[in-house]
């Protein structure tokens, strides 16, 4: 199963710039499944943490995001409930009743792989750039309490596919996340190369598998 | 003159009453005096614990977006309010350890309890870290790692969130349908105390209708203390709409009977020196009065009118009012004793209300008597009409004298009451303690849903441990919990909550402060972990911080978490009581009621409320049953004392023993169960009906004076049945059931008193 198949399958170039079309560019039926590198910023960290494995949006509704490396990990977001099973580990549950935050951070997640943009508007002022060929999503939370911890997130895309997502931190730090990409050069790749990769997506079916 | 100085005495007393008289609304007065541990815990919980102040909020008629922002602005407002203890609708935060308490937190936790804090656990926890960076949370957990690098915060916050909470739209509480927002709030008035109780609910009201602005959105409020308040004012209401009916109808009846206006009022002034002397006495002789003790005393006094309307109805113009009082006087004497004598049970029946019941009507009938004897006939003037010369009267007395006299009675009467107990065996007692604080059926139904939805603790189940301090009793608490989680995981239970889980006792928090590192060995320890870790190693200063405050802290007790969230949680799981500490342990759906009780043992008491107030209820009535007995046989000595022959002693005592029977039966076969109330119901009608047996009795075979008794009693009937029959389409359970019962004792006593104790009067 080639995952970049299954984000071409509804592909359609339109000119129109406006959300509505994008959404109309990257709705998918579920289920929906792509790769993913991510790499963390932190003052915590002594270098940026590099991890990957795929991300999927089942038939069921649940978002299932699986780490494979540095060490597995599989998050099933089903509803309210998240469950975490790490290996060797029993699995943790927790309710994102209570972490309301990241509940909206999630359902950004969900939205981008299922293509629902609209809703993302209740959480995030969205706003779009550039056009069909390239655009550029940014989605700034209107919560303040998000707005602590997370200054906005910009998803760059080509055509019907987003290609990387990129969390800023009020502090600096952040998270860029590649989908169905590969993984830049194998060298530790400063944080600028990888924004660079990030924010200049090559053309659909390039990068992938 | 003397109606001068009478109607000023009386004046004098309502002014005294009025600054002396303190009402009370705790209806633990009107409850049975604890025996046991389990009893006492019982008739503390109901009223003054954190639960039964609890009100639960619903809101819909809108749609739910807008309700859910309704909910999170009308919240805010209430937890502004003074009234409100807390207020919950979900937007709230968990409560957490306050700032200046977080190096607590290494003293609370049971993180470390199997194994200590060491190189192998950090590493791990270190190892775990990492894995949650590269996860979407890693933003929010950024700023906690520093200072608590094993997330023991998040730990605790999920241990102190057991319970299943509502379901939530946008980030408030709303029920299963998605329809209703859910707010808890906790008055700070008791929930049985219906001042405290009104003004929240008008508080709750006025916010309401703020918040509200222009959407169509409507409030329901259930609770324990809105119950209160809602059968206080329903009754409040009531009373007072039956009052001024009832008056309206004594003015009348009082009028046809006597055709001058001067008596109307004239009956009204022993009534009133009946109530005064009532209140006066029992204000004296109690701490505080009952507000039901009023309400009630006042029905039961209001016998009380009969007594000038004897005398009025015997009047002649041939004959001084004085000589008349002379000649009523030993009927209506032995009437009132009797009917004290009754009375006099309930003053011994170990329920305060009923005691103060006892005394408000004692006093009033002996006043009321006394006053008709001595004061009014000096004040009466001379009678309008003779009733012996009543021409209708006369007709009716010879309608009357051609009824059979059914001597079968005696016996059809008991043989078809038997025959109904038998016939419906099942349930000849209330023993629910929520029916004697009456609240609508459609209400606790609301109720219960509510609190389905809201997810609140069982009300039926509870374990609670007690012990001689505040730790004992944590202490306690701590060695239950292994079984406690044993049977959550069983499934005997949902969950459960205690004191000791926010709040471990000083020996285990001793224990783990014990077990911490040593600042030198943890920032050796913490070093090589990080090495191997993708973390900075100065990073963690702040944790080494904190374990090392941790190690000299002394533990944590109440009293340092007075005015933080917890205290409020604590508040109603741990409390001391007569210098006895409790700790509740707060069940959720509780499926296996048999193995919570087997968790008792030691300090530990299980506590079934519904058995333990059954139990109650039960012991209660035996006891005021006894008293009964003993009043009873007291009541027949002193009938024996005055009629002295067999023969007239049955007479008298027939027609109120079998309306005891005709009235038990019908309620039977209505299946209806008697409560305490019915009980003082049964004895008010058995007065009744002594009086008017006495009456007809004493009238003997003379036909004028049959004819004036006959007046007496159909005017003593009458009013009293006007007032009864009115209470009994009341929509107050209370009233409802004394209405009925008195109302079939009067039908039944008048007409068993016609049949079977009056005489064939003389050719």
């Amino acid at each position: 199963m080639l995952p970049s198949a299954l984000l071409l399958l509804t592909a359609t170039v339109a000119s129109s710039q406006g959300l509505e079309a994008l959404e109309q560019r990257l709705a998918r039926t579920p289920p929906v499944s792509t790769d993913f590198v991510e790499y963390r910023f932190s003052h915590l960290l002594k270098k940026p943490l590099r991890s990957s494995g795929t991300l999927e949006y089942r038939a069921d509704g649940v978002m299932v995001r699986n780490v494979l490396k540095p060490a597995r990990e599989t998050t099933e977001v089903d509803g309210e409930q998240v469950r975490i099973t790490r290996a060797g580990k029993a699995t943790r549950s927790l309710s994102l009743q209570r972490a309301p935050q990241l509940r909206v951070l999630l359902g950004s997640f969900r939205a981008l792989l299922q293509g629902k943009l609209t809703p993302l508007r209740q959480d995030f002022d969205v706003t779009l750039a550039g056009d069909a060929g390239q655009w550029t999503l940014t989605l700034k939370p209107k919560d303040p309490t998000l707005a602590k911890h997370l200054a906005r997130i910009d998803v760059y895309g080509r055509e019907d596919k987003p290609a990387c997502l990129e969390a800023l931190e009020p502090d600096g730090d952040g998270a860029l996340t590649l989908f169905a990409a590969a993984p830049p050069a194998a060298a530790p790749p400063t944080r600028a190369d990888i924004e660079r990769t990030c924010r200049t997506p090559a053309a659909p079916g390039a990068a992938a598998k | 003159m003397l109606l001068a100085a009478w109607c000023g005495l009386l004046a004098l007393g309502i002014f005294w009453v009025q600054s002396h008289l303190r009402v009370s609304a705790d209806l633990r007065l009107f409850m049975p005096s604890p025996r046991t541990e389990a009893q006492r815990l019982l008739i503390q919980n109901i009223g003054e614990s954190p639960a039964s102040r609890l009100l639960l909020l619903a809101i819909d008629g809108d749609q739910p977006a807008r309700i859910a922002d309704l909910s999170r602005r009308y919240g805010a407002a209430l937890a502004a309010r003074p009234e409100f203890a807390f207020v919950a609708n979900g937007a709230q935060p968990p409560p957490g350890i306050p700032e200046e308490l977080l190096a607590y937190r290494y003293l609370i936790t049971d993180s470390f309890d199997a194994a200590p804090l060491d190189a192998t656990r950090l590493a791990s926890e270190l190892e775990d870290r990492a894995a949650d960076m590269a996860s979407p949370a890693a933003g929010f957990l950024e700023d906690l790692l520093p200072r608590d690098p094993t997330l023991e915060l998040l730990h605790l916050a999920q241990r102190w969130q057991p319970r299943a909470e509502p379901h939530q739209v946008d980030g408030v509480w709303f029920a299963a349908d998605g329809r209703r927002a859910l707010l808890l709030v906790q008055t700070r008035a008791a929930a049985f105390d219906p001042d405290g109780q009104t003004q929240a609910l008008a508080t709750l009201e006025d916010q309401f209708a703020q918040a509200r602005g222009g959407s169509g959105a409507k409030l329901t409020v259930s609770g324990t203390g809105y119950f209160s308040a809602v059968i206080r004012n329903r009754t409040q209401y009531e009373a007072t709409w039956f009052g001024s009916f009832d008056t309206l109808g004594l003015i009348t009846l009082l009028w046809l009977a006597y055709r001058r206006f001067v008596f109307t009022i004239l009956v009204v002034l022993p009534l009133l020196t009946a109530g005064l002397a009532g209140l006066t006495v029992v204000s004296l002789v109690f701490d505080g009065v009952h507000g039901i003790t009023i309400a009630f005393g006042f029905t039961l006094i209001g016998v009380a009118q009969d007594y000038p309307i004897h005398l009025f109805s015997h009047l002649r113009r041939d004959e001084t009012a004085l000589a008349t009082a002379r000649k009523v006087w030993p009927p209506l004497a032995t009437g009132v004793a009797s009917t004290c004598i009754a009375y006099l049970a309930f003053l011994m029946s170990g329920v305060i209300g009923l005691a103060q019941l006892a005394c408000l009507t004692i006093t009033g009938l002996l006043a009321a008597g006394l006053t008709t004897r001595y004061l009014l006939p000096r004040i009466a003037p001379l009678p309008g009409s003779d009733p012996a010369r009543s021409a209708w009267l006369a007709r009716l007395g010879r309608r009357i004298e051609g009824l059979p006299r059914p001597a079968a009675l005696y016996v059809a009467i008991p043989v078809a009451a038997l025959a109904v107990f038998l016939w419906r065996p099942e349930g000849f007692w209330e023993n629910n303690l929520s029916k004697l604080t009456p609240v609508p059926p459609e209400l606790l139904k609301r109720d219960a849903q509510l609190r389905r939805e809201l997810a609140t603790p069982d009300l039926r189940y509870l374990l609670v441990a007690s012990g001689d301090s505040e730790d004992a009793v944590l202490a306690a608490l701590e060695g239950l919990d292994t079984r406690l989680a044993g049977a959550a995981r069983a499934g005997a239970i949902g969950s459960y909550e205690h004191a000791a889980q926010f709040l471990p006792s000083a020996g285990l928090q001793q224990k783990r402060r014990a077990a911490l590192p040593a600042p030198a060995a943890l920032a050796d320890m913490l070093e090589r972990a990080a090495a191997d870790s993708p973390f900075e190693a100065d990073v963690f200063e702040p944790f080494l911080a904190d374990v090392e405050r941790a190690r000299t802290l002394r533990p944590l007790t109440r009293a340092d978490l007075h005015d933080t969230p917890l205290d409020l949680r604590l508040g109603g799981e741990l409390f001391t009581r007569d210098g006895r500490w409790y700790g509740l342990i707060s069940l959720y759906d509780v499926h296996d009621p048999g193995a919570v009780a087997r968790l008792a043992t030691g300090p530990v008491t299980f506590l079934d409320l519904k058995a333990a107030s059954e139990q109650l209820v039960a012991a209660q009535r035996s006891h005021v049953l006894l008293c009964l007995e003993i009043a009873a046989v007291l009541l027949l000595v002193v009938i024996a004392v005055t009629l002295r022959k067999a023969a007239r002693i049955l007479r008298v005592l027939a027609p109120m023993i079998l309306t005891t029977l005709v009235i038990l039966a019908v309620l039977r076969a209505a299946d209806v169960s008697l409560s305490l109330f019915h009980l003082i119901s049964l004895v008010l009608a058995a007065g009744l009906g002594l009086d008017y047996a006495l009456f007809f009795e004493h009238a003997a075979d003379d036909p004028a004076e049959q004819q004036r008794t006959l007046h007496a009693l159909l005017v003593c009937s009458a009013t009293t049945l006007l007032v009864f029959a009115l209470f009994s389409l009341s929509t107050v359970p209370i009233l409802q059931a004394i209405g009925v019962t008195v109302s079939l004792g009067v039908l039944s006593n008048f007409l068993l008193a016609l049949l079977l104790t009056r005489e064939r009067a003389r050719a």
